[in-house]
């Protein structure tokens, strides 16, 4: 079997192109469908604890975690159909523990130093929601650390230096950056 | 030097080579996610699926989730194998130009 170094070049530019796009779909499978989720629900529950006060805001961030936990785990049950690992059945065991952990670990914090306000409340949450997602980013895909990482540095200036406008930036910069990450990881990564 | 293979060098057969063997062994890819990322019809893709697993390149492992049949694909080490050196073949040919 003969080709001519043109056909050559392009059935390795081919093979180089598809290689690519399948290492990127797979280790950011399922981090974009996170990422887009857990943004919109912060960027409407945070914009509505800038506004608005009372009880309402209670129900809208039960009613938007029940949607956002929903949606974000069919999607995530869907995508896992894709691709499967017959050995990884224990490892999926293991990193349910560690989310288990870090629950308790973040619901013991919130005891022990209790009582809290909103804004320390809300930054114990993001934490134990970020460093949670970064830690599954180092043990499964590295796509997934790095945006983790930007998004907590953003939740710290937003509580440190502009307390009065803290859930608008909360909502728009990081449930707002989280949209962009996940769209961007989607699209272009 | 190594050989180009006829039956991996036909375009959507080479494609499907190549998103298998960039996955780890242990990993199976299912039927519409092949389909999706090569932008291919069921009817082709099936027929090169066909041609893949009589060559001995692929293993098929049909299985049930939630009741529903589900096919899923991998590449055998021989597949690898004969990926590795078609591609070694095409870059000493880009080599010589």
């Amino acid at each position: 079997m003969n080709i001519s170094p043109t056909e050559a070049e392009e059935a390795l530019t081919a093979i180089q192109g598809l290689m690519e796009r399948t290492r990127h779909s797979i280790a950011s499978s399922g981090a974009h469908v996170s990422l887009i989720i857990t943004g919109i629900v912060w960027l409407i529950g945070f914009i509505c604890n800038q506004f608005l006060s009372g009880e309402i805001l209670s129900y809208i961030w039960i009613g938007l975690s029940i949607l956002g936990g929903t949606t974000a785990t069919i999607l995530g049950i869907r995508n896992s159909k894709h691709i499967r690992n017959p050995s990884a059945s224990a490892t999926a065991k293991r990193i349910s523990l560690i989310w288990l952990l870090l629950v308790i670990y973040c619901i013991a914090a919130i005891a022990v130093a209790y009582p809290i306000d909103g804004k320390q409340l809300t930054m114990f949450i993001v934490l134990f929601v970020l460093i949670g997602w970064m830690a599954m980013g180092l043990l499964l895909s590295f796509s997934s650390f790095w945006p983790g990482l930007l998004i907590i540095v953003m939740a710290l200036v937003g509580y440190f230096f502009l307390s009065n406008y803290f859930y608008l930036w909360m909502g728009i910069l990081v449930g707002g950056g989280m949209i962009v990450f996940g769209l961007y990881i989607r699209y272009r990564w | 030097m190594a050989n180009l293979n006829e039956t991996i060098h036909q375009p959507v057969r080479l494609r499907i080579m190549a998103v298998l063997v960039s996955m780890e062994p242990t990993n199976e890819v299912d039927f519409t996610y092949l389909r999706d990322l090569l932008e291919v019809t069921d009817g082709n893709l099936g027929a090169h699926l066909r041609k893949l697993e009589e060559a001995g390149y692929i293993t098929v492992n049909k299985i049930f989730v939630e009741r529903k049949p589900r096919t899923y694909f991998t590449a055998t080490p021989a597949g690898r194998k004969v990926f590795n050196e078609h591609v070694a073949a095409l870059e000493s040919i880009l080599k010589k130009k």
